[in-house]
């Protein structure tokens, strides 16, 4: 006789809402590994998508993702004229937000060399690369734009002939691919009026430290801010190139700082996602501390109502295995079915965050092992009450 | 044949001033068939008696032989005392104490079970001892709403499940009003009579003893007197 499945039978409907309740509370957890591992996949995606062999930035810096990095556009000639270098590339990434269908939208868009260099998207679930110098656009699918839709960004209109969902920005933007002096307008086209003033300033400025007003004309128009920068050049080694021959090279000559794709990744890691993560993963900690206690509570609650009943089927002559039984496989029922209904809730709500909940089989596994462990220690406790319990208690004492 | 004998059985909880003597060289002998009736003032040690027979409570002294096996000499036991009580001896407590998640016929279903006998055997032998305590109408139906007789009734038949050679009641009648606690006590002697099992059954009311072969009177943990009330 199952006796543990005919007190669960008897008590449906308590088992049910307890199950459904220590489920959500594991869809929680199992949704916290999820949001730590998508902060940190979401932060490196463009690292590792892109990566390069180096990524060469302004000296110093420690650009182009976790700190600001500015290099003129025309260093990468002499990035790539340095020996062991196959390929030298420039990059832009900056984040905007702008309207889109009526939306106000955040977003990063990514300039790159459209025609044979590196920093593009690399994998594409619909249209074609961008295949001209202007007005072409490969868009990430949460942007929610579609396939030949034209995009406004400053003056011009960009046509979406690529949608991508491989990458996303560190805080989980998506992304929009441009051409490099695409993307270089849309970041440096002012305001006319902003034109003006600048202009207006720099004018007086000159006016003030010339000798005369033709020759303060004729600067103002050679002195106005460069719009050719970029901020980092991608580097793909020639093939036997020792990369770090290379990257002291470029350190020593260009007075560039260069990273590998790992201290990229390192970098992020041990900086503008530092905090967040350690804030996560306290939490998630904490979460499943909970969980394990809220569960250990309610199978021990479960076992202690049925501890009268115990004592008379002690009494009656039932073996150690039979109590060990009922509360062993109640515990274990009340574990695997809320594990279940939490497994069930995370993987059909996950598209619903608003950022990526990146769920690993063994973040689950784990999960699933602590939550069996904290089952199994409830139910040594209630075992361990069941035992000592005496068959007399059935008698009301003596 | 002597289904019970008791000899010189002592209990004592605690030590040196809190010590209790609850049993004092309490001998008695059951036959099989016999009804045998325990009264006394409430603390007297009935319950306790019950407790130490079935060895649920360990004896501090003496000896008990059950169907002819010395199942505690003294300290001593080399039995399987679960064994014992699932196999040979029915309980019929105050209350019911039935298993609340369990049904009638599961209630008496369970104490087979628990000895190995299973499927239609078991459902047969069930089914036969809710009619016998008439309640096999409701044999599908959870304790809770059962009424307090039936519930005893069902108890009665769980008890009797793998016809034991003891019948051990401890105030089988308490919860229940006069006319439903004779109907109990005369089932009890039933049973006795037509399977040939022994019954202690502890009571306080005289009433319910009529035909029973033996009364026994403990007071302070003594068992001072016998008298036949058959």
């Amino acid at each position: 006789m199952d006796l543990a499945v005919k007190d669960l039978k008897r008590h449906l409907g308590r088992f049910l809402t307890t199950v459904v309740g220590v489920g959500l509370l594991f869809g929680t957890v199992l949704a916290m590994n999820g949001i730590y591992r998508g902060v940190v996949f979401e932060g490196i995606s463009l690292i590792e998508s892109l990566n390069p062999d180096l990524w060469v930035v302004e000296r110093f810096r420690g650009g182009p993702f976790s700190e600001q990095s500015t290099l003129a556009e025309d260093f990468h000639y002499s990035v790539a004229a340095v020996p062991g270098v196959a390929q030298a590339s420039p990059y832009i990434a900056y984040p905007v937000e702008r309207e889109i269908g009526g939306k106000s939208k955040r977003f990063t868009i990514i300039g790159y060399d459209v025609f044979g260099g590196m920093g593009g998207p690399t994998k594409l679930t619909v249209g074609r690369g961008i295949g001209q110098g202007h007005y072409e656009a490969v868009v990430h699918k949460k942007l929610g734009v579609s396939l030949g839709e034209k995009i406004p960004l400053g003056l011009h209109r960009y046509t979406v002939v690529g949608l991508t969902d491989d990458i996303t920005s560190p805080d989980g933007e998506p992304v929009v691919f441009l051409s490099l002096p695409d993307a270089q307008e849309v970041l440096f086209l002012r305001d006319n009026e902003t034109v003006r003033n600048q202009r207006e300033r720099l004018r007086r400025t000159l006016a003030r430290n010339s000798s005369n007003s033709l020759e303060a004309a004729k600067l103002l128009t050679a002195l106005q801010s460069d719009t050719h920068t970029i901020n980092a050049v991608l580097v793909k080694l020639a093939p036997g190139a020792d990369r770090l021959e290379v990257a002291r090279h470029i350190e020593d000559w260009l007075y560039f700082s260069v990273y590998t794709s790992q201290e990229e990744i390192d970098l992020m890691l041990r900086g503008r996602l530092a905090k967040a993560r350690m804030q996560l993963l306290i939490f998630r900690t904490i979460l499943l501390i909970v969980s394990m206690v809220i569960l250990t509570l309610v199978i021990y609650t479960f076992t202690m109502e049925k501890i009268r009943s115990i004592a008379i089927m002690k009494l009656m002559g039932a073996a150690n295995w039979v109590i060990i039984r009922l509360v062993l496989e109640q515990s274990l029922l009340l574990t695997l079915s809320s594990f279940i209904i939490g497994w069930l809730v995370i993987h059909n709500t996950q598209y619903y965050f608003p950022r990526k909940i990146f769920l690993t089989p063994l973040d689950e596994s784990v999960t699933f092992g602590l939550a069996l462990l904290g089952g199994l220690f409830a139910s040594g406790l209630g075992i361990w009450q069941a035992l000592k319990t005496q068959p007399a208690l059935a008698l009301g004492g003596h | 044949m002597e289904a019970l004998k008791i000899t010189g059985l002592s209990k004592i909880f605690g030590s040196g001033r809190l010590e209790v003597r609850a049993l004092e060289d309490v001998s008695l002998s059951i036959a099989a068939g016999d009804l045998v009736a325990l009264m006394g003032p409430s603390g007297s040690g009935k319950t306790t008696l019950l407790l130490c027979v079935s060895l649920i409570l360990e004896p501090t002294a003496g000896t008990v032989v059950f169907d002819g096996d010395t199942i505690y000499q003294d300290g001593w036991t080399g039995f399987d005392v679960r064994r014992l009580r699932r196999e040979k001896i029915g309980f019929i407590f105050q209350t019911s104490n039935l298993i609340p998640f369990l049904t009638a016929r599961e209630n008496v279903l369970l104490p087979q079970d628990l000895v190995g006998v299973k499927g239609e055997v078991a459902e047969n032998r069930a089914e036969e001892l809710l009619e016998y305590m008439e309640v096999a109408e409701r044999a599908d139906y959870l304790p809770p709403l059962l009424s307090g007789g039936e519930q005893q009734r069902v108890a009665i038949a769980r008890a009797l499940a793998n016809r034991p050679r003891l019948i051990l009641a401890d105030e089988p009648t308490a919860s229940l009003d006069t006319a439903r606690g004779k109907r109990v006590m005369d089932l009890l002697k039933k049973v006795a009579r037509e399977n040939q099992t022994a019954v202690i059954a502890v009571t306080h009311d005289a009433r319910m003893i009529e035909g029973f072969d033996r009364v026994y009177h403990l007071k302070d943990g003594r068992l001072n007197n016998s008298n036949n009330h058959g």
